[in-house]
């Protein structure tokens, strides 16, 4: 398998020496080379509520492609596919947190969970203020009655926006935890697999999966799913999808529902409009509008094909704060697409 | 013992017994408890006074670097700082089995780790070692509830946990002792 990179052990900061010489949003921390901050018009950490999220890499452009304002103010980079250690975590945690407090971000996966978790317990023994806030929002890997025993998949993506840009309007911490707490209970996401990515430590397939099956509900790193369908008009993988979404959270005719369509890394853009259409469509016949669409590769696993959908069904300020602008290397700027078009 | 000593020591006992652990391992987990350890304690052993738990925790990676580091912090603690070792491995016990969602009778680390913090409470490091070592043998009739030996036959029944094994051996060598594995 061909790979653009010099040696698995130095393809992680190779990454990252391009990444923080290209943008000027983005810095390397003073703490640690393995931690990507915000560098430009950086508020009070005494005034601004920070948020940090440590994971592992190869799923770029998430998450530090999103550092900047209005956004998160830390990334911490861990090895490809696994989760940066406690006490780097801790390192990226001194780095941003101030009076105001900082939430250490944790996408559900347990080694993210348990180092993560223990990062926040050493930071609370040197007295800084920090709140752990697991996200977790796939549908297909917990029933809805152990939700919090869900992975995190594309649709924590709502979690970061929105409590970045309410962040940067001053709210308090505690509020941000209720705000976030309450958009993860609004979240849900299902995946279909096409075809593995290639993992750069081994240059082999992360897993295996026929040319004419689709696997419903798999982890980004290959996780089992819901099981496997066959390949037909993507109109029907869609209504498949959007049913199943709908069936673990209903949403009612005459709602509406902000829309992440994420693809997977090596899924063109293409078959993403494609599937955001199909989605608008499927939402639409069911009575809800689909609003302000996020659609491109973010949460990405390699060459991995495939794409999943996120809706959130939003309430209070969610959605002025999920269009609010943001200054990052790679989100994207948001529009809250409700204009109902003549067709 | 000072905390630089400690490590080094434990760095030597640890390479001794590294291809044992790796081979527990192999029967309920993936087969690299070993290496993993030595890989943590070679850079901890090299790292500065005060700072090599930490060195540990980042140079072992997952989540078994994170569980041991949270207890070689408190030994740290207690030997660099004269900080009560009991209460140490207390805190640590209840982060692991918070963090880990592990109690005793799991077959993990717990297992040798919380018989062996209850006696410090009243006893020396050695009555500790003596209970760690007890418990660590008890997991051998244990089956598993958490991590990858639950998917195992049996629950990995018939072999000790290769992370109380570690708990042992860490205290040991707290207490300056040396016995077979």
């Amino acid at each position: 398998m061909k790979k653009l990179m010099n040696a698995a052990e130095s393809i992680v900061d190779d990454m990252i020496d391009g990444y923080v010489s290209a943008f000027e949003q983005v810095a390397r921390g003073h703490q640690d080379p393995r931690i990507v901050v915000r560098a430009k018009g950086r508020k009070d950490p005494d005034r601004k509520v920070t948020l940090l999220i440590g994971n592992g890499s190869g799923h770029e452009p998430i998450a530090m492609g999103f550092v900047g304002a209005g956004l998160l103010d830390a990334n911490v980079v861990g090895d490809v596919f696994a989760a940066p250690s406690a006490d780097l975590i801790l390192d990226g945690i001194r780095e941003v947190s101030g009076k105001a407090g900082c939430i250490l971000l944790i996408s559900q996966h347990s080694g993210d969970m348990i180092n993560g978790r223990a990062a926040v317990m050493l930071a609370a023994e040197e007295r800084l203020r920090v709140r752990a806030l697991p996200m977790y929002d796939d549908i297909s890997s917990a029933p809805r009655d152990r939700m919090q025993d869900r992975r995190g998949a594309a649709g924590t993506m709502f979690v970061y926006k929105i409590l970045g840009a309410a962040a940067e309007a001053g709210m308090p911490l505690d509020d941000l935890m209720t705000l976030g707490r309450a958009v993860r209970a609004r979240t849900v996401t299902l995946a279909a697999a096409l075809s593995p990515g290639i993992s750069p430590l081994t240059g082999q397939p992360m897993f295996d999966l026929p040319d004419d099956e689709i696997y419903l509900g798999m982890g980004v790193h290959g996780e089992p799913g819901i099981g496997r369908t066959g390949v037909g008009p993507v109109r029907d993988l869609v209504t498949l999808i959007v049913d199943k979404l709908l069936g673990d959270y209903p949403i009612a005719s005459g709602g509406q529902a902000a829309v992440i369509v994420n693809g997977m890394g090596g899924t063109t853009l293409m078959e993403l409009l494609t599937v955001w259409n199909e989605t608008r469509n499927a939402l639409a016949a069911r009575g809800i509008a689909a609003v302000a669409p996020m659609i491109g590769s973010f949460v990405t696993t390699q060459e991995m094909g495939g794409f999943s959908i996120s809706l959130l069904e939003p309430a209070g300020d969610m959605l002025r704060l999920w269009t609010a602008p943001s200054d990052t290397p790679f989100f994207p700027s948001i529009r809250h697409a409700e204009k109902e078009k003549s067709q | 013992m000072t905390g630089p000593e400690f490590f080094l020591a434990l760095q030597a006992r640890i390479a001794v017994h590294a291809d044992a652990l790796n081979r527990l391992d192999a029967a309920l987990g993936d087969g690299d408890h070993g290496a993993t350890m030595l890989r943590g304690l070679t850079r901890a052993a090299q790292a500065d006074r005060g700072a090599q738990a930490k060195a540990f925790m980042r140079a072992s990676g997952g989540a078994s670097g994170t569980l041991f580091g949270l207890i070689l912090i408190e030994i740290e603690r207690h030997l660099n700082e004269n900080a009560a070792l009991g209460e140490g491995l207390q805190r640590a016990c209840e982060r692991i089995k918070d963090l880990g969602q592990v109690t005793t009778g799991d077959k993990s680390m717990i297992d040798a780790l919380a018989p062996a913090a209850h006696a410090l409470a009243e006893g020396t490091v050695q009555d500790a070692v003596d209970a760690a070592t007890a418990g660590r043998d008890r997991t051998r009739d244990l089956s598993a509830r958490r991590g990858r030996a639950q998917y195992v036959e049996n629950g990995g029944r018939g072999h000790v946990d290769p992370g109380a094994v570690s708990v042992v051996i860490i205290l040991e060598t707290l207490a300056g002792k040396e016995s077979a594995l």
